[in-house]
């Protein structure tokens, strides 16, 4: 599989666009962005688009182990992230630098994902016919 | 290639910073309803990776009442100079 | 999310509200009794097949705290059931017309949201 989790950023990931890139650049409960690019993520998904994620700025907090419902139940994201791989979502890039600014090592998220320098940022939206950003 | 659409101003540095990631050769930048801000001299330190491949939108501008304080190094284009970057990119991407 | 009650179906003397649709308005209503009273109120008669794949379903949304599109459920089937039952012509013989929809009925969950 494409999807690897580690520290080597030099996979054969980024050779894989799919028919669809999100960009989720927003954190869990603050806003809705990140639901909704959810959502449109598996929406296409379930419609038998290939579907890639990017994780981007504070997206990558979508991306932490021990999250939970909010303080007045409302639904958190973490289920919709459990979720992907029953939608064969299985392509997850995020941010190199955007992890490091927030000082979280890429093994410790809560899915496998592909780390990416800003170079191969660019350079996966070019491979990408089609790119949504959230 | 790509022509990215940016609608924050600079005091959002978040979204610029992430653009900076995501800008590509061949790609575009054009700033669009706040993103006018960071045409100003006061935004330079904004838009400076983008240098030479950068332009706002003019309509966005004057309702702001920013049209003479644009930085010289930035290109000023109306609506329909954003129909024309859409046509000569690939695809269009919004950062909001 | 307010969701209407359209009627109220009888089961072993209590009110089960269903919305428009015919999905319960309230989850925690879901008993194995309430289910074989949704299938009859369907004209389906369950079976043991029904109920392994109804089960999968409570799994699903305990999981996931929504109800899967078709792919998942097929995918979801199969990785409980195995590959004979894991296939979108097993489930639309069990649950004809639309297996997502018909089943998270069946299974008390809300109608899949990604799913026509």
């Amino acid at each position: 599989m494409n999807s690897t989790s580690g520290i080597s950023p030099a996979t054969t990931a980024i050779d894989a666009p799919q028919d669809l890139l999100i960009v989720l650049r927003h954190a869990p409960h603050g806003s809705s962005w990140l639901r909704e690019g959810l959502d449109v993520a598996l929406v296409a998904a379930a419609f038998g688009k290939r579907v890639g994620l990017l994780f981007q700025g504070d997206g990558v907090f979508a991306l932490l182990q021990g999250q939970s419902s909010g303080p007045l139940a409302q639904k958190g994201t973490h289920p919709q992230l459990a979720m992907l791989e029953m939608y064969d979502i299985e392509h997850l890039w995020v941010s190199e630098a955007a992890l490091a600014a927030r000082g979280l090592p890429v093994d410790s998220l809560m899915l496998p994902v592909t780390s990416l320098e800003a170079s191969r940022i660019a350079r996966l939206m070019h491979s990408h016919p089609h790119t949504l950003i959230f | 290639m790509t022509l990215h659409l940016l609608n924050r101003s600079p005091q959002s540095e978040g979204v610029y910073r992430d653009l900076r990631e995501a800008f590509g050769d061949g790609d575009h930048l054009l700033l669009i309803e706040d993103g006018c801000y960071a045409a100003l001299s006061s935004g330079r330190d904004a838009v400076a990776a983008f240098a030479g491949r950068v332009s706002v939108l003019k309509e966005d501008l004057v309702s702001r009442g920013l049209e003479g304080r644009v930085d010289g190094a930035i290109e000023v284009v109306d609506m329909q100079g954003f129909v024309d970057l859409t046509e000569i990119h690939q695809r269009s991407v919004s950062w909001f | 999310m307010a969701i209407n009650t359209a009627r109220v179906l009888n089961v072993e003397g209590r009110s089960v509200a269903l919305d428009p649709e015919g999905y319960l308005v309230s989850l925690d209503d879901w008993s194995p009794a309430v289910a074989e009273a949704l299938a009859a109120d369907d004209d389906r008669q369950l079976t043991a097949e029904h109920w392994e794949v109804i089960e999968v379903l409570r799994d699903f949304y305990r999981r996931f705290e929504a109800a899967p599109a078709m792919r998942p459920l097929v995918k979801a089937v199969r990785q409980a059931l195995g590959e004979e039952k894991g296939n979108s012509l097993y489930l639309m013989r069990l649950f004809p017309e639309s297996p997502a929809k018909v089943a998270a009925r069946l299974a008390g969950l809300p109608k899949p949201t990604n799913c026509l």
